[in-house]
């Protein structure tokens, strides 16, 4: 993840970002390419549904394209992105008020309980299970959990993102990881030996 | 040792994190040395670290670009330069010092001088009559109350409390919806045109088939001779109701033909899903959902292909030949076969040249079904429906 985006920013400096607020197609182009991967997958884990991640993404590249022009740079430009991004996440989340439930640790128990001869399928099923444990935390916990585990975000990072202070980033990411801990305390043991 | 004499669960994310200053990071530590607690806390919140880490980044669908061109298509891209402050503009003219101002200056006179004689020169503009039925809809910028006039490339906008009548010449009329958003992109003799935004209309054409046209951001309706229904959403997606005749959906060479009863939907990126008959079960519509909008492989495309052969009625062969050129081999074929068995293909039309999608024998298939998507078997209904527009 760390490499990826040593080669986003190397790609896309000033100049491109200038370009962008020129209206140079092309320059945006470059700069959807750069980042579509991060945004989408932001927008994947936040909504667990591709149609909505799908539509997330491109509200948040049109919504670039027609405000780059207020970009001043008073900011970093990967920030001004992802406040974009948790802005269009929240909206739609507002929109559709449609969640993933998680609610089958029996499911889970069984499974470790079964699973000895499956390590492949148990580490798949730890990973969906994840993604569905994630998509059930309330957006507010949601948010710092993806910048922090997606994108790579520093705690300051995650403070300008969401206007709030590093204090609040780390309290919301303390209780989305106890949440997590808990929904998915069935694990523990396949984590511990894999 | 200075320790904390209170609990450092608080801190515990910040420690696994490294975000803590090097002196608290130390306090955390000699504190978790001796409180059994916290202890417990931080084995928790390293299980919920590790879970999270598992997070891998998703790439984006290929077909995105496409998708955000075609909506981009609706917006001006002027309108994407200009920052949406007035005041920075002139900022950032300033800041170029008096010699920018001034050849600013020059240049707006230029424009404005262009523009009056333009205005008092200019050959009556081409418009469509428009009728308020609610409210005070918006056209070009002044609102009208009881008629007005649309010119190419004006906005007529409505909002939550307005509705309006746009009368397409001689050949039909368009009913916006509140708050809609709709333009006019042509209106000759040979061709109307309006792109829609946003919002919804009602069009009733009483004219020989491609004359009137809506523009989507995911698809353009050709109208056929028909009364629909067109919806788009703010993502760009269109939702199509033809109540009569026939509507056409195409984007980039992707066709669907929708018929009376019938509904369907268009996506940017993807433009149209197949079509399907309003009384479609939803497990059907929803299998078809998936087989259109999402990308589940062949797989998973065979699985819900079950759920649309097991549904499908006589008049489902409308969704099932659509779908013949969307899905390939064994898929093709099950489609094949379940239409023989609803409607038997006529004659000179065999499974292999469907299995090829040979447009001949797809077309004279279509043409043996059609009577029965219009829910009837008296094969001089195409006469009928062409002779409704002739007169």
């Amino acid at each position: 993840m760390e490499r990826c985006r040593v080669i986003q920013e190397r790609d896309i400096d000033g100049n491109v970002i200038e370009a962008c607020q020129q209206g140079d197609m092309s320059a945006f182009q470059m700069l959807f390419e750069a980042y579509k991967d991060k945004v989408y997958s932001i927008a994947f884990y936040f909504s667990r549904d591709e149609a909505s991640a799908r539509d997330i993404t491109q509200q948040v590249f049109l919504k670039l394209f027609t405000s780059i022009g207020q970009f001043r740079r008073d900011c970093e430009f990967t920030t001004w992105l992802y406040r974009l991004v948790a802005n269009a996440c929240t909206d739609e989340h507002r929109r559709r008020r449609r969640f993933v439930s998680f609610d089958d640790e029996a499911g889970v128990m069984n499974m470790i309980e079964r699973g000895s001869q499956e390590e492949n399928y148990i580490r798949r099923q730890i990973n969906d299970s994840v993604r569905a444990a994630i998509a059930d935390l309330k957006p507010k916990l949601r948010l710092p959990i993806l910048l922090k585990y997606v994108e790579g975000l520093s705690y300051d990072e995650i403070a300008n993102v969401l206007g709030c202070s590093k204090g609040t980033v780390a309290s919301r990411l303390n209780r989305g990881h106890k949440l997590l801990a808990r929904k998915l305390a069935p694990y523990r043991g396949a984590l511990d030996s894999g | 040792m200075k320790m904390f004499k209170k609990h450092v669960s608080k801190h515990l994310s910040a420690y696994c994190h490294g975000e803590l200053s090097p002196e608290r990071s130390r306090s955390v530590a000699e504190h978790l040395l001796s409180c059994e607690r916290c202890r417990r806390e931080y084995d928790q919140i390293k299980l919920g670290v590790s879970l999270a880490k598992r997070l891998a980044p998703v790439p984006a669908p290929d077909s995105m670009w496409d998708g955000i061109t075609v909506l981009l298509r609706g917006r001006s891209v002027d309108a994407a330069r200009r920052p949406e402050h007035s005041w920075f503009g002139l900022a950032h003219i300033m800041a170029g010092g008096w010699p920018r101002f001034v050849a600013a200056s020059a240049v707006l006179i230029l424009i404005i001088g262009i523009a009056t004689t333009w205005y008092y020169t200019r050959q009556p503009r081409v418009a469509l009559e428009v009728e308020g039925l609610e409210g005070a809809p918006i056209v070009g910028s002044a609102p009208i109350s009881k008629s007005g006039r649309l010119a190419v490339g004006e906005w007529l906008v409505t909002d939550s409390d307005s509705r309006a009548r746009i009368n397409v010449s001689s050949i039909g009329r368009v009913e916006i919806d509140p708050n809609t958003r709709v333009r006019l992109v042509e209106t000759r003799a040979t061709e109307h045109r309006l792109a829609l935004a946003a919002g919804r209309l009602h069009a009733q054409i009483w004219a020989p088939p491609r004359l009137f046209f809506v523009e989507t951001p995911s698809a353009v309706a050709v109208d056929l001779g028909c009364a629909y229904t067109l919806e788009v959403d703010n993502f760009g997606r269109s939702y199509l109701h033809v109540t009569s005749g026939w509507v056409m959906l195409e984007l980039r060479g992707r066709e669907s033909i929708v018929p009376a009863g019938a509904l369907c939907e268009t996506r940017p990126g993807i433009g149209p899903g197949t079509p399907f008959f309003e009384d479609a079960p939803e497990g059907f519509r929803k299998a078809l959902a998936k087989i259109d909008f999402e990308t589940g492989g062949q797989e998973a495309t065979a699985e819900v292909l079950n759920v649309i052969l097991a549904g499908a009625r006589k008049r489902d062969t409308l969704t099932l030949w659509h779908l013949l050129s969307r899905v390939n081999g064994a898929d093709r074929a099950r489609l094949y076969d379940r239409m023989a068995e609803l409607v038997p293909p006529p004659e000179g039309v065999n499974k292999d040249g469907v299995m090829r999608l040979d447009q001949l024998m797809l077309d004279l298939w279509k043409e043996k079904l059609e009577p029965a998507w219009f829910d009837t078997e008296d094969p001089s209904w195409r006469k009928a429906w062409r002779k409704g527009w002739e007169d």
